[in-house]
């Protein structure tokens, strides 16, 4: 009986400091905080091709790995990948999984509550895709229509203002696939996602833009040292072009000016 | 750690969209339970049949359930086959976890019908019985009181399992959790609320199960 009463406390001493494990960060001598003295960790979710993707040597690549890379090499550290799935990277930076996120989050309200925006680093939408055949024009013949979308993007919410059968996936592309092998009427991702998708031999079709937004690096809100110290990063990475060469690389355009 | 007051007040606000959820994790449970035993069923009698084509055809089958994780399968009846014929998204998912539940279910009835004494075989064959009307009327029921505790076992790990339909959109306990609690920031809250209900449904089956093998037992007085 008394072995078992100390098992259970052990236990739920176990589970009370994992739940509450939050990592300590080494402060710099600027008063920024980082995980590792010399490196930047940051997060993608390798799942949003041509963004973030895994290559054959399980290494992340794609347009905000390279940027993350170039931001990195800005602040004078070594740049240290961290693969979390997208829903999830909102609170591993919160909990200090990694010094900051490049992944393609689109700066909205609801995810300013908890986290901190850079300056956006590229400018996209959302946009509804459908199977070539597809009556779905534009938000309007979405209604009562079924429509897929990555868990944690800000897609679900723009999708349920037009209806309320909505479909949640780990993954963009995943979202995609299933319409393309003819299930659901619709998603909504990011255009250029999309169009990169189409180009793969998906079975699909971009419909109506839906709205402009921007993109941005995430940071916990109680690290305003480090912040700043992108911030001074990514107006040097936009001005000297690196930016936009990394942008023409992946998507033949360049994406990370403000559009008119 | 999220508050307790934190977790009833979301527990109570979401009760309704939990609820469904838990209503689809039933079904799926249900469904691919029953055509699991079916399935078990058959391939546990294809292997004792001593007939030597349908004891490698039940081999193939359990190898190759077993061998794969059901992720994997369940994936495969959603994307693989969807070129040659679209299976609607219950079906996929049901359909995965009977054929999984069934590999396992195969190996318990295999165990229990082996387990029966041979000297019931004999006698039910020597008052004249033919050999299939003894399996079905003599070894079989004894089998399955026997069946039943590996049985309520293999219901809870589907019962669980059932999670993984997640993965390809199902809206059932798992995913509800996840998507609400990445909707809030939150997930921790609701993945304590999704436990919550896993463990309402893993005490309503072992109560149904417990309940059947009472009953079964009656002949044991």
């Amino acid at each position: 009986m008394w072995g078992n009463k100390k098992g259970m406390l052990l236990f739920f001493i176990m589970v009370i400091s994992l739940l509450s494990a939050c990592a300590e960060k080494e402060k710099q001598a600027d008063g920024s905080e980082l995980i590792h003295k010399n490196q930047f960790v940051f997060a993608a979710s390798g799942e949003f091709k041509p963004f973030s993707y895994m290559k054959d040597d399980l290494t992340m690549s794609g347009f905000d790995i390279e940027v993350g890379e170039a931001i990195a090499k800005e602040l004078g550290l070594k740049p240290v990948q961290k693969r979390i799935k997208f829903k999830g990277i909102v609170e591993g930076i919160k909990t200090g999984r990694a010094d900051a996120a490049v992944a393609s989050h689109t700066i909205n309200p609801q995810r300013s509550k908890h986290v901190s925006f850079s300056s956006p680093y590229y400018y996209s939408g959302p946009q509804i895709f459908t199977r070539p055949d597809s009556n779905i024009k534009s938000v309007k013949d979405l209604t009562g229509k079924e429509v897929a979308v990555a868990k944690g993007s800000t897609y679900s919410d723009t999708a349920s203002k037009y209806t309320d059968k909505i479909k949640t996936y780990d993954s963009d592309i995943t979202a995609l696939k299933a319409l393309s092998s003819g299930r659901h009427d619709a998603v909504i991702t990011d255009f250029v996602t999309g169009k990169s998708a189409a180009k793969e031999g998906f079975e699909i079709k971009g419909q109506q833009l839906i709205n402009r937004s921007e993109q941005a690096v995430v940071l916990p809100q109680d690290n305003p040292k480090l912040l700043k110290r992108i911030n001074e990063a990514l107006e040097h990475l936009h001005k000297n072009g690196t930016l936009s060469r990394i942008s023409i690389k992946y998507f033949g355009e360049d994406i990370t000016k403000k559009p008119e | 750690m999220p508050s307790f007051l934190h977790f009833f007040q979301i527990l109570t606000e979401t009760k309704g969209v939990f609820i469904k959820a838990m209503l689809l994790t039933l079904e799926l449970t249900a469904v691919s339970i029953l055509i699991g035993i079916a399935i078990g069923l058959f391939f546990a009698l294809l292997k004792i049949s001593k007939v030597k084509i349908l004891e490698s055809i039940s081999d193939t089958y359990v190898y190759l359930v077993r061998g794969t994780p059901l992720i994997v399968q369940i994936f495969i009846l959603y994307f693989g086959i969807s070129g040659i014929f679209l299976l609607p998204d219950f079906w996929a998912a049901s359909l995965a976890l009977a054929l999984h539940n069934g590999a396992y279910i195969a190996e318990i009835f295999r165990g229990t019908i082996k387990s029966v004494d041979k000297g019931q075989m004999e006698a039910g064959r020597s008052l004249g019985m033919s050999k299939a009307l003894t399996l079905r009327r003599i070894i079989l029921p004894q089998a399955f009181r026997r069946a039943l505790p590996p049985l309520g076992n293999q219901f809870i790990i589907g019962l669980k399992d059932s999670s993984l339909a997640a993965f390809i959109s199902m809206n059932e306990l798992f995913n509800v959790a996840t998507t609400l609690g990445s909707n809030n920031f939150d997930e921790m809250t609701y993945l304590l609320i999704v436990a919550v209900y896993y463990l309402l449904l893993v005490a309503l089956l072992t109560f149904v199960v417990n309940r059947v093998e009472n009953n079964l037992a009656v002949s044991d007085r």
